[in-house]
């Protein structure tokens, strides 16, 4: 086997090597991060009920305006 | 007369030969797959365009600038050319880009589910086995790769179009062109790509499986893990902290809610803007001394292996996981592991709803694409503390 294949089967070995040990600590970084974010204490809500809201908040605004506008008509 | 034939010895008539002439050829089939087949056209067109302009002869449009003896500037140089050497040689234009893609980047579904890291991982595989392929060609006297040629060549497989500016810029300036438009061409072409391999390495039943609901994530977590990667990176990997770095900046620019504007600049704007210069620029290397040999065929075919080498190890690494986890894992999100964000996980998706109308993996198939950008970044880092 000539020596470019040597060096190309090394570089892939360190490579496939480096690529999952890197991503394998960062598996466990990440679950460690996550258990004690959920642990710590004032764990903030996750955002998306706030836009669910907005959501009744607009609909509550047309309604309003729809039966204001059926009042002026409607005289 | 003489000016009439001094005008006509400067036309394009006179100029123009056969090796420029089939670059824009090349240049027109580029803008054509972008405009009729909607193949990356964001990317394609600038290409395509750029191609065309470098290639016109007596424009001077990639001209170097000339100075006298005493450093004074005789002629300024050609935009293409100021474009390239500021924003491509220098490795700008793609760490922005990849600012910007961290900015668009949604880290939820990876979080709710970290062993989805490991598909990115394995698809990987599809950048060391282009690497393996490439010098097996050198060796067998096909074609004249060396290993930083064949490095940049492998990085195709990692999807990821800035990442392989980025490092084809840093190893083989003049394979750049050709390393670009496979990169581009073939992400583009993931959806006719990719499914052929999935049906074949997976059973009805295994495509029929349907994941647990992912969990939410709070925004704590999303704040803190591009902070998480960046330290990791600097502690195990520092040769990919340019492009993780920028990556985890635009993504805390994202989730810390707090610097919108910038973060929108990153993801719209200043994105956009790059994006024009950096199709022009690698446009502007498609010279037909650099494009029209048997080299960009290699490095055409040879991508193309790339990406479906990284398919199949993703597949077969989310095949493997799901013998061992608790929790059942389909195995087609592990084809989402090349990166491609975000085709490749809708072809995960629209295959799973084929074998089952009712699953829906999209969401599962965005951990394992966006841990694909980290794993290319990573692979990429390896590759320039390796032979940089």
């Amino acid at each position: 086997m000539s020596n470019l294949m040597m060096n190309g089967l090394e570089l892939m070995l360190l490579g496939m090597g480096t690529v999952f040990v890197f991503l394998t600590v960062l598996v466990i970084g990440t679950f460690v991060m996550s258990r004690l974010i959920m642990l710590a204490p004032g764990n903030p809500e996750p955002e998306s009920k706030r836009a669910g809201r907005s959501g009744r908040d607009d609909l509550s605004e047309v309604a309003a305006v729809a039966a204001a506008v059926k009042a002026v008509h409607g005289r | 007369m003489d000016k009439l034939n001094l005008l006509l010895s400067q036309s394009g008539f006179a100029n123009l030969t056969i090796g420029p002439l089939s670059m824009i050829v090349v240049g027109l089939v580029l803008i054509f797959l972008a405009i009729r087949k909607g193949f990356e056209p964001l990317l394609l067109l600038p290409i395509g365009f750029g191609a065309i302009l470098v290639n016109i002869p007596e424009a001077g449009m990639y001209a170097a600038p000339v100075y006298d003896a005493q450093g004074h500037l005789v002629a300024a140089g050609g935009l293409l050319y100021y474009v390239y050497h500021i924003g491509i040689e220098s490795g700008v234009f793609p760490l922005l880009i990849f600012m910007g893609v961290g900015a668009m980047t949604d880290f939820g579904p990876m979080l709710a589910n970290p062993k989805t890291l490991f598909l990115g991982a394995a698809a990987q595989f599809g950048i060391f086995g282009t690497i393996i392929g490439a010098v097996w060609m050198s060796s067998m006297g096909w074609m004249d790769f060396s290993l930083t040629d064949a490095a940049a060549i492998g990085i195709i497989g990692g999807a990821d179009g800035p990442t392989s500016i980025f490092i084809a810029s840093r190893l083989a300036p003049e394979l750049l062109g050709a390393i670009a438009v496979a990169a581009y061409s073939y992400m583009a072409l993931v959806p006719l790509i990719q499914p052929p391999i999935m049906r074949l390495l997976t059973t009805k039943k295994e495509r029929a499986i349907t994941m647990t609901q992912l969990r939410v994530v709070s925004k704590r977590e999303k704040i803190i893990f591009p902070l998480l990667v960046l330290v990791l990176v600097a502690l195990f990997l520092p040769s990919a902290t340019p492009l993780l770095g920028m990556f985890c900046f635009g993504n805390l620019m994202r989730e810390s809610g707090v610097v919108d504007r910038l973060s929108d600049t990153a993801q719209n704007a200043l994105m956009n803007t790059v994006t024009i210069f950096l199709g022009l620029a690698v446009g502007s290397k498609l010279s037909a001394e650099a494009f029209l040999n048997v080299e960009t065929l290699g490095i055409l075919l040879l991508g193309l292996g790339a990406f479906c080498v990284g398919t199949m190890t993703g597949l077969l690494m989310a095949k493997l996981m799901n013998i061992f986890s608790k929790t059942p894992i389909n195995p087609l999100i592990g084809s989402a592991g090349v990166s491609a964000v975000p085709m490749a996980a809708r072809v995960s998706n629209k295959v799973g709803l084929e074998a089952n109308n009712q699953n829906f993996l999209l969401m599962h198939a965005m951990g394992p694409n966006v841990a694909g950008v980290i794993g290319s970044a990573v692979a990429a880092g390896v590759l320039l503390a390796y032979l940089g």
